[in-house]
C-alpha cells in the first residue's frame, strides 16, 4: 500500500509539460510510420547521351524492361544539349549524391569521363559503362557493355566491298578521336577494307564534328572536290545524316553510296538515299547493363565486359522482327 | 492512481490532444479548400521572376514577353502550387527557330534539369511535322496524340494555346492568328492528379505572353472539345520508329533541313580584324556563332569574338546560331565591333563552350568578346531601375563587373550573398559602357542561370560572431537555470515523500507508541507495591517515552511545510525546546544577524537537519546549561551556529561518530563549510556556512515553491 502510493506520488511529481507530451506523441507517430513503411526498391540511374532518338531511346526501353523484371527502379535523364559532357558529368554526380544504387552511363566523350567515374567508384557505387571504353581497366564495381566495334567495322567494310563490287574510291567521314569506340570502329573498317578489298582505295578522310550542319558542310566540301567517289563511309550518326543531306543537295544519292553507322533516319533507307546503316543493338545493351547492375547490387557479380554485336540494316530487312526489336522505343511497356 | 494525479494528467494531456486535433482539422480544411485549383481566372505575372523556377534554358523577360533564347532540349520554367488539380492554362506561344517544339506544361512535379525530367503533361506545337501534340513525361516521354495544324506550324508566328486538365481528361487547343483551331483530347486512366504548370521548349527558343490560368470544370472541358471524344491515352511511336510511314511525311522535314545558306567565301577571322587599319574605314565579313543576343549581339569564332549592331531587320537569332555578318568594322582600344551589319543566319545548334580563365587572364583583354567562365568572390550587388543586376566581384588582385541583363529581380540574384564564391559564364568585354572604366573587364551574362554558387560566404562574419558570443553565454545560463529547476522539482518530490512518511508515521508509529505508553502506565497503576517488575516497567516506559520523542522529532524533521511556515530559526528553537525535558534547566537562546534573506528550501532543510543533530548531541552529551542557536545572514551566504556551554570534547577524526559524519555529508551536499569547534570543558560550537544562490533566483524559486506549497495546503483543506 505504502509503496503503491509512493510510486503514484512520485509520478505525480514529474513535470507534465504539454510540449514534452507533444514531442513524445510526434516521436511515436514517426516511429510507427517508419515501422509501417515499406522498403522501397533500389534505384539505378541511367544517364544516356541523348534521348528521343532511334539510337538511344531503345537503350531506355531495354534498361526499363530489365529493371521491371528484377524489381529495380530506374531514373533516366540525359543532358539538355547534345555533346554536353559537363552536363552529363553533373547528372552523374547528382545521382550519386541522391543515393542511387548504381550508375549506367553512355559517355559522350571517353577522356573527360575517366576521373568522374573513378570518383563514383571510390564512393562504392557500381558503374556500368555502355558503348565506349573509358581507357581505365574494368575492376570491382566497373563493368562495360560495348558495341562490338570491330565487328561493326568489318560489317561496314564488307558492305562497301559488296556494293562497289570490290573496286573503287571511297571517303571516310566522321572520324572522331573523342570516343574510343569511334577509333576502334574506324581502324577495324580500314583494316578489313585493306585486307579483303585491296582495290578499294580510301581517297579522303574527314574528322567528325559535333553537329549535323557542320557535318553537312564538311561533306559538301568533299563532294565539291575533284575526286570521284563510289561510296562514303560515315562513321557516326551526325556524319551519316549530314552526308546524306549533302548528297541530296548535290543530287548524288544515286551515284554515291552511303554506308553509315548508328541508326537515325529510317525513310532514306527505304528509298535508297542511304544504302545501309550498321545499327547498334542498344536495346540489348541497355538490358544487359541493367542485368549486370542488378547482380552488382546484390553482390553476386564481379566486373565484366560484354560485347554486343551490331547488325546491318538495309532496305530489305528494315521491317524484320530483329530490326523492330532493336528499334523498340517503348520504354513504358513491359517487354 | 490518486484523483489528484488523474486530474493533473487530464489537465495537461487534454490541451495537447485538442491542439493536435485542431492542427489536423486545419490541415484537412486547407487541403480541401486549395486542392482543386485556382479560384478564379487570372493573368499570370511574368515579370515576378521570384515566382518562377527555371530548369535549363536562358530565360529573359521584356515587354510582357517571356523568352527562352536557348535551344536546349527540355528547358522549363515552372510556377504554381503542386496541389492544383483541375485547371487550365493558356498563353500565346511563338517558336523562335525550327525543328523543335514549344508549349505548356500542366500537373507537373519533381522537375529537374533534363530533357523529360519531370512528371506531368506537356502540350505544344512542333514544326518538324506541323503538329499540335500532347503527351506525358515521367523522366521519359510518351506522346499520346498529335494532330496536324493547318496550314502548318511556322516559326516566328504567334499561336494561342490552351491546355486544360479535368479529372483524368486533358484537352489542348491551338489557334493561329486568323486561323482555324486545332484541338486534341485524351483520357489517361492512371493520370497524375495534380501539379503545377509551366512553359517548355525543346530544341528551339520560344516566347510566351498573355499567360492565364483558370479553374476548370466538366462544362469547361465540354465547351473546349465540343463533339470530340477524348481518346484513350496510348503512347505513339516516335517518327523515327521502324513502322512504315507515308513517304512524304518523313521526307519533308528532312528536306527542310537542307535549306543551305552558302557561306561567304571572303569571310575573315574575327581575330584578324585587329590588323585592319584604324584610320581607313573598312568593311568585313565574318562568320561566327552567336554567344549573346542581349543587351548586345556577340558572335565568336575560333580566333575571337566581337559585338555586332545592326539596324537592318533580320531573323531573330538565338544563342548557338551560326551567322554570317557583313558590315563596317570599328576598332576600339581593346575590342572590335561591326556596325550597320547585314546578318545572315547559316544554321543553328552549334553552341560554344566557355573557356575557363582566371580574372587576371581576362583582365589582359585577350578574351574580349569571347564566351568565358570566371570565378570570383561577390563584393557587391546592385540593381538599376530597369531591373538589370550588376555584380561586383573580386579575385585575387582583380575586380570585375558582371551584368545580369533584365534579371535584377531574379530570385537567383536575390539569393546571392556577399562574399560568396561564384562561377560565372558570360561574354568578356572591355567596353567602357559596361566596365565604366572602373575595371579591366566586365562579364555580360546571358541569364541568371549562368551564375553558380561555389561557396557561401565565410561563416565568421560580425553577425555570426555576435550570435556565437550570445549563445556561449546564454546556453550555459539556460542550462544552469534548467538544471536549477529540475533540481528544485527533484527536491520537492523528495520533500513531499518525506511529508507523506511523516504523516504515516504520525498516524501509525507515534500513535502506537503513545498507546503503548498508556498501556504500560495502566499496568503499572494496577500493579501493587512490592512486586519487583516495577524497575522493568519504568524502564519500558522510559524507552517508550524516548522512542515516542524520537518519532516526533523524526516526524518534525520530515515536514518541510513546517519549516516553510515558521522559518529556520524558529524551527530549530522548537526542536530544541521539544528535546529539552520540562524539568530541565537548559536555556534555549536564538539570535540572527544581518539582513534576513530567503534561504532556498534545499539549504534550509539541510541546515535544519544538521541543526537538529547538533542540538540533540548538545542535549544528550554536553550536559549544558545554555544552548544558543544563531543564524548570521551575509550577502551570499548564511552561517548557522549551534553552541553550547557544556563539557566539550577533543575534536579529531576518531571522535567523528555517525552523527557527525552525517552532518558533514549533508553540508557537502549543499557545498557548505562544516566545522566543529570544541575544547574539553569549554563547550562546543557547530558551525555551518552555506552559500546562497543569486538573490533573484532565490526569489523566483521561493515564490514558485511557496505557491506550490500553498496549493497543496489548500487542496488538503478542501478535501477535508
Amino acid at each position: 500500500m505504502i509503496i503503491r502510493q509512493r510510486n503514484s506520488r512520485w509520478i505525480g511529481r514529474i513535470p507534465l509539460c504539454p510540449l514534452s507530451m507533444l514531442f513524445v506523441s510526434l516521436l511515436l507517430l514517426v516511429s510507427l510510420s517508419a515501422v509501417g513503411c515499406k522498403r522501397t526498391p533500389s534505384t539505378v540511374a541511367v544517364i544516356a547521351r541523348t534521348s528521343g532518338t532511334a539510337l538511344w531511346e531503345p537503350e531506355h526501353a531495354g534498361a526499363a524492361a530489365e529493371a521491371r523484371s528484377v524489381g529495380l527502379n530506374l531514373y533516366w535523364n540525359v543532358p539538355m544539349r547534345d555533346h554536353d559532357t559537363q552536363a552529363q558529368i553533373s547528372l552523374i554526380e547528382k545521382s550519386v549524391d541522391r543515393g542511387m544504387a548504381g550508375i549506367i552511363v553512355s559517355p559522350i566523350e571517353s577522356l573527360p569521363m575517366r576521373t568522374p567515374i573513378r570518383q563514383v567508384l571510390a564512393r562504392g557505387v557500381p558503374v556500368v559503362v555502355i558503348d565506349t571504353e573509358l581507357g581505365i581497366p574494368t575492376g570491382p564495381k566497373l563493368s562495360c557493355v560495348l558495341n562490338d566495334e570491330i565487328v561493326g567495322g568489318q560489317i561496314a567494310a564488307r558492305r562497301i566491298g559488296l556494293i562497289l563490287e570490290g573496286k573503287g574510291n571511297i571517303a571516310i567521314v566522321g572520324i572522331g578521336p573523342q570516343l574510343q569506340s569511334n577509333t576502334v570502329r574506324e581502324r577495324s573498317f580500314e583494316t578489313t577494307l585493306s585486307h579483303e578489298f585491296p582495290e578499294i582505295h580510301v581517297v579522303a578522310r574527314r574528322l567528325g564534328l559535333a553537329s549535323v550542319p557542320e557535318e553537312q558542310h564538311i561533306a559538301e566540301e568533299l563532294l565539291a572536290g575533284s575526286q570521284s567517289l563510289g561510296a562514303i563511309a560515315a562513321l557516326s550518326l551526325a556524319s551519316t545524316r549530314g552526308t546524306y543531306y549533302a548528297l541530296v543537295e548535290f543530287d548524288k544519292v544515286r551515284t554515291i553510296k552511303l554506308v553509315g553507322f548508328d541508326q537515325d533516319l529510317i525513310p532514306p533507307l527505304r528509298d535508297g538515299g542511304i544504302d545501309s546503316v550498321v545499327v547498334q543493338n542498344t536495346f540489348e545493351m541497355g538490358r544487359i547493363a541493367m542485368e549486370l547492375m542488378n547482380r552488382e547490387i546484390h553482390g553476386t557479380a564481379g566486373s565484366s565486359q560484354v560485347n554486343v554485336e551490331p547488325v546491318l540494316m538495309t532496305r530489305e530487312n528494315v521491317d524484320s522482327a530483329e530490326i523492330r526489336k532493336i528499334l523498340n522505343l517503348s520504354w513504358w511497356y513491359p517487354q | 492512481m490518486s484523483p489528484l494525479i488523474a486530474k493533473r494528467t487530464i489537465a495537461v494531456a487534454l490541451p495537447s490532444v485538442v491542439v493536435l486535433l485542431l492542427l489536423a482539422i486545419g490541415a484537412i480544411a486547407y487541403q480541401s479548400i486549395t486542392s482543386h485549383g485556382p479560384t478564379q481566372r487570372k493573368i499570370v505575372s511574368l515579370d515576378k521572376q521570384e515566382d518562377w523556377q527555371a530548369f535549363g534554358g536562358t530565360w529573359q523577360y521584356a515587354d510582357d514577353v517571356m523568352s527562352n533564347i536557348s535551344d536546349e532540349r527540355g528547358a522549363k520554367l515552372m510556377t504554381g502550387p503542386e496541389h492544383w488539380a483541375n485547371y487550365s492554362v493558356e498563353a500565346d506561344v511563338l517558336l523562335l527557330g525550327q525543328y523543335g517544339d514549344a508549349g505548356l506544361i500542366i500537373r507537373a512535379s519533381d522537375e529537374e534539369q533534363g530533357v523529360d525530367a519531370y512528371h506531368g503533361y506537356m502540350a505544344g506545337l512542333r514544326d518538324l511535322d506541323n503538329t499540335l501534340m500532347m503527351g506525358r513525361a515521367d523522366y521519359g516521354w510518351r506522346e499520346y496524340a498529335a494532330q496536324s495544324v493547318f496550314p502548318h506550324v511556322s516559326a516566328q508566328q504567334w499561336y494561342h494555346l490552351k491546355f486544360l486538365a479535368f479529372d483524368c481528361d486533358f484537352a489542348v487547343s491551338a489557334t493561329a492568328q486568323n486561323g482555324p483551331t486545332t484541338t486534341i483530347a485524351i483520357r489517361d486512366p492512371g493520370c497524375i492528379k495534380s501539379g503545377r504548370f509551366g512553359l517548355k521548349s525543346y530544341n528551339t527558343g520560344a516566347q510566351w505572353r498573355n499567360v492565364e490560368i483558370a479553374p476548370a470544370t466538366q462544362r469547361d472541358l465540354a465547351s473546349m472539345i465540343g463533339n470530340i471524344q477524348p481518346q484513350l491515352a496510348v503512347p505513339r511511336e516516335l517518327p523515327t520508329g521502324s513502322e512504315p510511314a507515308p513517304h512524304d511525311r518523313y521526307l519533308e522535314p528532312i528536306e527542310r533541313d537542307l535549306q543551305a545558306h552558302s557561306s561567304g567565301v571572303n569571310a575573315k577571322s574575327i581575330g584578324s580584324l585587329r590588323l585592319l587599319s584604324p584610320d581607313v574605314p573598312s568593311s568585313a565579313t565574318v562568320q561566327g556563332v552567336v554567344t549573346l543576343t542581349s543587351p548586345m549581339l556577340y558572335i565568336q569564332d575560333s580566333t575571337g569574338g566581337l559585338a555586332v549592331s545592326s539596324s537592318h531587320p533580320h531573323a531573330p537569332l538565338q544563342i548557338g546560331d551560326e551567322a554570317e555578318v557583313r558590315g563596317d568594322v570599328y576598332l576600339h582600344d581593346f575590342s572590335s565591333e561591326i556596325r550597320n551589319a547585314d546578318i545572315h543566319l547559316l544554321w543553328s545548334h552549334t553552341p560554344v563552350s566557355p573557356v575557363a580563365v582566371t580574372a587576371s587572364q581576362a583582365a589582359t583583354g585577350a578574351f574580349d568578346g569571347q564566351y568565358v567562365e570566371v570565378q570570383g568572390r561577390l563584393a557587391e550587388k546592385n540593381e538599376d531601375g530597369n531591373g538589370t543586376g550588376m555584380l561586383t566581384l573580386e579575385d585575387e588582385s582583380q575586380s570585375f563587373l558582371a551584368v545580369v541583363n533584365g534579371l535584377g529581380r531574379s530570385p537567383n540574384l536575390n539569393s546571392l550573398k556577399v562574399k560568396s564564391k561564384l562561377r560565372l559564364r558570360g561574354i568578356c568585354v572591355t567596353d567602357s559602357r559596361y566596365t565604366h572604366d572602373l575595371t579591366a573587364f566586365a562579364l555580360l551574362l546571358p541569364s541568371s542561370g549562368d551564375i553558380e554558387v561555389l561557396e557561401g560566404p565565410p561563416w565568421w562574419s560580425p553577425d555570426h560572431i555576435v550570435e556565437l558570443v550570445i549563445r556561449i553565454f546564454l546556453l550555459p545560463f539556460a542550462g544552469m537555470t534548467g538544471f536549477f529547476f529540475v533540481e528544485r522539482w527533484r527536491i520537492q518530490a523528495v520533500l513531499d515523500e518525506r511529508q507523506r512518511l511523516a504523516h504515516e508515521m504520525h498516524d501509525t508509529l507515534a500513535q502506537s507508541f503513545a498507546g503503548l505508553g498508556f498501556q504500560l502506565q495502566a499496568v503499572r497503576d494496577d500493579l501493587t507495591d512490592g512486586i519487583d517488575i516495577m524497575p522493568q516497567l519504568e524502564q519500558a516506559q522510559d524507552m517508550v517515552r524516548n522512542s515516542h520523542e524520537e518519532a516526533r522529532r523524526s516526524i518534525s524533521a520530515l515536514r518541510p511545510e513546517h519549516l516553510e511556515s515558521v522559518g529556520l530559526l524558529s524551527a530549530l528553537e522548537e526542536c530544541a525546546r521539544r528535546m529539552v525535558s520540562t524539568n530541565s534547566s537548559v536555556k534555549i537562546k536564538t539570535a540572527s544577524s544581518g539582513n534576513i534573506q530567503n534561504i532556498p528550501l534545499r539549504v534550509s532543510d539541510t541546515l535544519l537537519r544538521i541543526g537538529q543533530e547538533a542540538i540533540a548531541n548538545a542535549i544528550r552529551h554536553a550536559h549544558c546549561s545554555q544552548l544558543t542557536i544563531t543564524l548570521d545572514y551575509e550577502k551570499s551566504a548564511v552561517e548557522m551556529i549551534v553552541e553550547d556551554d557544556g563539557v566539550g570534547f577533543a575534536v579529531s577524526s576518531d571522535s567523528a561518530g555517525f552523527g557527525i559524519r552525517g552532518m558533514h555529508k549533508r553540508a557537502e551536499n549543499i557545498t557548505a563549510q562544516f566545522r566543529i569547534d570544541s575544547v574539553p570543558g569549554q563547550g562546543t560550537a557547530v558551525r555551518v556556512l552555506a552559500p546562497l544562490p543569486p538573490s533573484f533566483l532565490r526569489t523566483q524559486s521561493h515564490r514558485w515553491l511557496t505557491r506550490l506549497q500553498l496549493r497543496k495546503i489548500h487542496g488538503k483543506r478542501n478535501r477535508v
